[in-house]
């Protein structure tokens, strides 16, 4: 239905018969178009913005912590959501062939090994691995997993500089990833995912996944990862460390 | 452990946190709360001031809602509209939390509305159709004062509002056309030469 300029501005200044009022406010329902019409030819909406767009006349003092305050109650849901859609996302996008020829459900550590594969060396180049922020990150992981992540032992890794811990999510189940540069900048990452009691221990295993080397274990309810930059990667030197130190 | 500290800290010295990859959602979407905040800290006091009337509520609602909105950044999925997810935030706060306690406040103001908030305009009279349009805005029910507000003030749709304060649209229509009604006395003034007068 078509209403003349006369019409809408007669309903806006509440001279409207009726019918007509009846008619816009059904049609504004789905007709974005006149929606707009009868916004802008509003007399009344540039007269009030006038007065309140000023007020207030200063930028209103807000007093922020300098970190993000952690909000216990309802943090882990949103970022759960998040990170399962932005991690499938990126694995789907890469792993289209992997599924035409696989038909098996791939399993939590070829997903991670996929992901970790589109790291590069800028990805990891300016994260903010201060202090306080590994803290906080490593605060919020282990909360999620349910198990200290031996952040000193992360830090002293030989030939590692720690990153970042970030928790991802895997079929519901927490998976920490945490990041580390080598001297060369390149990118390797340990993940941790909770399997739950009664998950079958596993000895080392080493394979080449998605072009990278990884090297996975299980044990005690924990699936254990690490994950090299390329297939070349020595894994070794961590390798014994982690094992050792992530004994259950 | 100190070795590592101290190239932490130069790597943090050098590069400001920017998101690279699109997996970082902890860092970026951090940022582009505080970001908004920034950008949107004057619609969201103001928004404050239409839902309780007063000032110092309004002072109190944003900086909790901008404390609570930092808390909730992992929520983030969209950068596009985090100045209608502000105002969300603001509107809960208010309802679950301010406002029993502000009521008498607000009836306070009601009577006296703080006409003081208008700055003073180029002459005497814009200021003082300026501070009658204020006082009549201020003096309209709640529910028509956010409505006006969102709508009139801070240029969201119909059916932006209406989503924003969960009500069907035809509502808002409803709810602006009482406003207007309300409003016609004022606006018995010539509303172009208001505008003009006001400076826009």
């Amino acid at each position: 239905m078509k209403f003349s300029d006369e019409t809408l501005k007669a309903y806006l200044e509440g001279n409207a018969d009726a019918a007509d009022a009846a008619a816009i406010e059904a049609a504004i329902e789905t007709d974005l178009a006149l929606e707009q019409r009868l916004m802008t030819l509003d007399p009344l909406a540039p007269v009030v913005q006038s007065v309140f767009e000023n007020i207030p006349t200063d930028a209103p003092q807000i007093e922020l912590p300098e970190t993000a305050p952690v909000d216990t109650a309802n943090t882990s849901g949103g970022l759960w959501r998040m990170m399962a859609v932005a991690a499938s996302v990126a694995v789907v996008a890469v792993s289209a062939t992997f599924w035409a020829t696989r038909p098996e459900p791939m399993g939590w550590a070829e997903q991670a090994a996929i992901y970790q594969s589109l790291y590069s060396p800028d990805t990891i180049a300016s994260l903010d691995n201060s202090p306080v922020t590994l803290n906080a990150q490593f605060a919020q992981a282990e909360e999620q997993l349910g198990r200290s992540l031996n952040q000193g032992a992360l830090e002293a890794l030989p030939g590692l500089e720690l990153k970042r811990a970030q928790v991802l999510s895997f079929k519901g189940k927490p998976l920490i990833q945490v990041v580390f540069s080598d001297s060369q900048g390149q990118p390797l990452a340990f993940c941790v995912i909770r399997q739950g009691e009664g998950a079958p221990a596993k000895d080392v295993k080493l394979a080449a996944i998605s072009g990278v080397a990884t090297a996975t274990w299980a044990q005690d309810g924990y699936g254990y990862m690490l994950i090299g930059s390329s297939e070349q990667t020595d894994l070794e030197p961590q390798l014994d460390i982690l094992t050792t130190t992530f004994a259950g | 452990m100190s070795v590592l500290t101290s190239r932490a800290r130069s790597v943090n010295d050098k590069h400001t946190q920017v998101a690279i990859y699109s997996m970082s959602p902890d860092i970026s979407s951090e940022q582009a709360v505080r970001g908004a905040i920034q950008t949107h800290s004057k619609r969201v006091w103001r928004f404050g001031l239409a839902l309780s009337g007063a000032s110092d509520v309004a002072d109190d609602l944003l900086q909790s809602t901008c404390l609570r909105a930092l808390e909730r950044h992992h929520q983030v999925t969209s950068y596009d509209r985090l100045d209608s997810w502000l105002m969300t935030i603001c509107r809960s706060i208010w309802l679950n939390e301010v406002r029993a306690r502000s009521v008498r406040k607000a009836q306070a103001l009601s009577v006296t509305p703080e006409a003081e908030l208008i700055s003073a305009g180029p002459d005497s009279e814009t200021n003082i159709f300026a501070a009658e349009v204020f006082t009549q805005v201020m003096q309209l029910p709640e529910a028509q004062r956010e409505t006006v507000m969102l709508v009139f003030v801070e240029g969201y749709s119909y059916r932006e509002a209406a989503a924003l304060l969960e009500v069907p649209i035809g509502t808002i229509m409803s709810r602006l056309s009482n406003a207007r009604q309300k409003l016609k006395n004022v606006m018995q003034h010539d509303a172009a030469d208001a505008v003009r007068r006001s400076g826009k």
